[in-house]
């Protein structure tokens, strides 16, 4: 029996505010506010309480898939990666690095932004980088 | 943001989220508080208690209207109008802050000149807003310091999106507002980590910490850190992506963490446009309607997978922790990058989001430069955070705008791109509600948000589902010239005769097919998602 | 009390105990194990305050043999004796180490300093309710004043359901406050009063008064004074306090018969 509290961020909106998972033999059962966060001071909205249902939903994808004549076929990540590096060289080979776009995502963490401008920008060569926060 | 940036020098909320609590009056326009952001919605009406004025400008009727000093419904997509409406008064009454406008602004005489002609019964005519009613919130406004404007998306989802900003940044600046404690301009962010996503470079045109791609220098500093040549050009935003894709121009995407299938305007165009692309690569935790439609589908860990670091609204960088392993094969987005680069013949090998992190920072002098996760805490810092003893900036432009002066904008009304006509008699706008989020991928499969909305609807006006004979539940079919959908009616007069409500987190109800692609802000490129026309049938029975 | 944990951790006495750690500046609650003893020192009362029962509960869904042990407050021992009466806990599995939360002399329905509130400003004290006052304060106000502040303080709630989901005795698998049929869904604010008299109702018997619900409550409303009032009521009609024993509630319905007695009416007060 494991049980642990671990400190986290709310994923939804923009306000930031600060949760607890609490995890019980490595499932999150519950999210609870942490009380002395100085956003959100023990407070949370319907989102925030029930952060932990998305991620542990049936509906998550586990494998990475690669789409062969129309259907997706799971595989593992070394084939799955390298279909993509493939595709991706070839099309910068053939149409140049500005033929490429990349969506970040406001819902990915920093670290994670940092690396996908990186890519776009000094992997594949182009600034064809934006984000949804226009919509 | 680019309206913020272009007035202040720095496109983000000037002040905090617990600030908004010590603000004189709190004008809340184009944000539905109480559902989008609620724990921001808390600081408001804990102001409000304690005896701060409020006053609401939003096209329907919202929770936070019942508790508003003053409340006005005015037409959508006329908020320069009423903004500017409010500074003549403002003006005309003396209430400016004439020492602050000397000393740290310009350009006033412009918009001093503009702002004459827009007279409360001028706009009047364009916003629908009583004379006595502009007279009553300005003046709240004018004479309440400190005021904290807060703005959402109804404020930027327009053609004019970017004079909007401006517009608020104006009243703010004409009044004194902006570098104190207590007031300021404040965008809520829409999305978790939208600030952080900006700030790491997330846009077509600069590097981190808003640094230009064009900019000669920044660009052989990361060319340097990065030990590769840099394109020196601005690359494509996400509105002008979508015609690249069909002229043939663009031929690979790679898209992490979005729906755009369901986010972005004019769901048959978009479609149509993925559909051209040679290559689509999709990074989710859900086989949104996106990826369903992507050539390889990866799968990433949630937020509780994995450890990194937010920036919220208030541009406070927060750390989340690993709470448990990812699902199934899922990996983080980081690792996941990492190993494609590496896979495309350029080495990432990190050990930790930690080293990614400081390579950033390293990276990005004035904002993040001071940060570490050690000085992170739980708590966090707030940017700008120059060095390793600077303890953050709970709000920005205190003796000094970033950009050296503010700058006031003169912006004339402009009509949105599309207003009702015989043809599409009504107006209309798109929102959120309180249980669901964005295109709903995260919620919807919820159960304890799902129960609340398991469908998508539309919010019509009791008078106009009289004159059509709609019954509450009854299905009606919007068309626009885009495109046309079916949602369930919900009576209710939250909006006004002649306003239609349509949330945009359901797929089988995509709102999208209905708003304008074309319409879009030319600077910020912000597609006007909250104005369109369309037109109503009952579904025959 | 880091000593006595320690023992009762090396020598099984309980296979973990739930109490505060302070990580990174803030008091959080932990789950102390024998594998890392060594933690124990770092073990605190800690002054914010978690269910630490509502968590006991999850770990005994999972593994319902397992020792716990926990720090108690007054409050979380109130919790900890409905929990008992509600089959959600077995008081044979549960140690406690009980702590004064008060520095000094509690009631018997201990009020807690950590819930002390700010003083109500001006324009609450004139529309709405002071969460400062005690339930006489509003009978003060006459009968449409008091449902009009009432209504002011619940046309606030953003329907987060904190108030419920933080409760260390809300454990039903059905919730009536989703009950379709009961309170509508959709809106905000939801249906008012009907979303919390729903919940009130429930709290009849059930509510120790913790006050962790008020403390949750995004947008302050009273929520504690209105489960006072219900269970003033419970005491006046069946004498039954909540959380301070062993005894069935009157509104047991576990088991294959429901007892629904009131104490004798001469006793009972009219219930306002």
């Amino acid at each position: 029996m494991q049980c642990k509290l671990v400190p986290s961020i709310c994923s939804y909106c923009g306000t930031g505010c600060g949760l607890l998972f609490e995890v019980i033999d490595g499932k999150i059962n519950s999210t609870l506010p942490m009380k002395t966060h100085p956003v959100n001071e023990g407070k949370l909205c319907i989102k925030g309480w029930n952060l932990h249902e998305h991620i542990n939903s049936f509906m998550r994808l586990k494998h990475p898939l690669v789409k062969t004549f129309g259907r997706f076929i799971k595989t593992d990540w070394d084939e799955a990666l390298q279909v993509t590096a493939d595709r991706f060289k070839e099309i910068v080979a053939k149409h140049g690095p500005d033929s490429v776009g990349m969506l970040v995502s406001a819902k990915i963490t920093n670290e994670e932004n940092y690396l996908a401008q990186k890519f776009a920008r000094a992997v594949i060569g182009t600034n064809n980088v934006d984000h949804c926060a226009r919509l | 943001m680019a309206g913020l940036a272009a007035a202040f020098g720095s496109g983000a909320m000037t002040n905090s989220i617990a600030d908004i609590e010590d603000a004189g009056c709190i004008f809340v326009i184009g944000s539905n508080t109480t559902a989008c952001h609620p724990l921001i919605a808390r600081r408001i009406f804990r102001a409000k208690e304690k005896g701060a004025k409020l006053i609401v400008a939003d096209p329907r009727n919202i929770q936070l209207s019942r508790f508003a000093d003053v409340a006005v419904q005015h037409r959508l997509g006329s908020d320069v109008a009423l903004l500017n409406g409010m500074m003549h008064l403002i003006i005309r009454n003396g209430w400016q802050d004439k020492d602050y406008i000397a000393q740290r602004t310009e350009d006033y005489e412009a918009l001093e000149k503009l702002l004459q002609s827009y007279t409360p019964e001028k706009v009047k005519a364009i916003t629908g807003v009583d004379p006595a009613d502009l007279e009553n919130m300005t003046e709240l406004y004018a004479t309440h310091p400190p005021a904290s404007l807060l703005y959402a998306m109804g404020i930027t989802q327009h053609t004019t999106g970017v004079d909007n900003v401006k517009s608020c940044c104006n009243v703010a600046m004409l009044c004194g507002y902006v570098g104190v404690h207590g007031g300021g301009v404040n965008p809520l962010r829409g999305q978790n980590n939208v600030q952080g996503a900006c700030d790491m470079g997330g846009l077509p045109n600069v590097y981190t910490g808003y640094q230009p791609v064009a900019d000669a220098e920044a660009r052989e500093k990361f060319s340097t850190a990065w030990g590769t040549e840099l394109p020196d050009s601005p690359g494509l935003t996400i509105t002008d992506m979508i015609p690249a894709m069909l002229e043939g121009k663009l031929k690979g995407l790679y898209v992490i963490g979005e729906n755009p299938k369901l986010s972005d305007p004019d769901w048959n165009h978009l479609n149509h446009a993925l559909k051209e692309l040679d290559f689509l690569v999709v990074q989710e935790l859900f086989l949104s309607e996106t990826a369903q439609v992507a050539d390889v589908v990866l799968p990433a860990a949630s937020v509780a997978e994995k450890d990194g670091t937010f920036t919220n609204s208030e541009r406070r960088c927060m750390r989340i922790h690993k709470a448990i392993e990812p699902v199934g094969n899922a990996l983080p987005d980081w690792q996941i990058i990492a190993r494609l680069s590496t896979a495309m013949g350029y080495q990432m090998d990190y050990a930790s989001p930690e080293e990614i992190f400081d390579e950033m920072t390293a990276l990005t002098p004035k904002s993040y430069a001071g940060m570490t996760y050690e000085r992170l805490g739980l708590d966090g810092l707030q940017w700008p955070c120059p060095d390793g003893q600077h303890p953050g900036t709970p709000y920005l432009h205190k003796d000094q705008f970033t950009r050296g002066k503010g700058k006031f904008h003169a912006v004339e009304y402009k009509d949105p791109a599309e207003l009702p006509d015989k043809e599409y008699p009504y107006f209309l706008t798109t929102g959120r509600m309180f249980a669901h989020f964005h295109t709903g991928t995260m919620t919807r499969i919820s159960p304890h948000l799902d129960v609340e909305q398991t469908t998508g609807y539309v919010t019509i006006n009791p008078q106009d589902a009289g004159s059509l004979d709609i019954k509450e539940g009854d299905v009606l079919i919007l068309s626009s010239r885009r495109g046309q959908m079916e949602a369930p009616a919900k009576i209710s007069g939250s909006v006004e005769p002649g306003t239609l409500f349509l949330p945009i987190h359901f797929g089988e109800n995509p709102t999208n097919v209905l708003t304008n692609a074309e319409a879009f802000d030319p600077l910020a490129k912000i597609p006007e998602f909250k104005v369109s026309a369309v037109n109503i049938e009952k579904l025959a029975s | 009390m880091n000593d006595r944990v320690k023992r009762w951790l090396e020598d099984g006495t309980v296979d973990l105990f739930l109490g505060y750690k302070m990580i990174m500046g803030h008091p959080l609650p932990h789950c102390f194990v024998k594998e890392k003893i060594e933690e124990v020192n770092d073990l605190i009362i800690g002054p914010a305050r978690y269910s630490l029962e509502k968590i006991a509960t999850h770990i005994a869904a999972v593994k319902p043999d397992i020792k716990i042990g926990l720090l108690a407050r007054d409050c979380n021992q109130r919790a900890l004796n409905v929990l008992y009466i509600w089959n959600q806990l077995n008081p044979e599995n549960v140690r406690t180490v009980n702590v004064n939360c008060c520095p000094s002399n509690l009631k018997e329905h201990g009020d807690c300093s950590y819930l002390e509130h700010e003083a109500a400003g001006s324009f609450k004290r004139q529309v709405g309710i002071d969460n400062n006052l005690q339930p006489e304060n509003i009978e003060g106000y006459g009968q449409s004043q008091r449902l009009s502040r009432w209504m002011y303080e619940f046309q606030k709630c953003i329907k987060c359901y904190g108030c419920r989901n933080i409760c260390p005795v809300c454990f039903c698998q059905e919730c009536s406050l989703e009950h379709r049929e009961l309170v509508g869904t959709g809106a905000l604010p939801p249906e008012i009063p009907i979303f919390h008299l729903v919940r009130a109702v429930h709290m009849a018997g059930r509510c120790i008064d913790c006050g962790l619900c008020e403390d949750a409550c995004p947008v302050d409303i009273p929520l504690r004074l209105l489960y006072q009032k219900v269970n003033e009521i419970v005491s006046d009609v069946f004498d039954y306090k909540t959380g301070t024993g062993d005894s069935q509630s009157p509104f047991n319905i576990l088991g294959d018969t429901v007892t629904l007695e009131p104490k004798p009416i001469q006793l009972a007060k009219t219930a306002n």
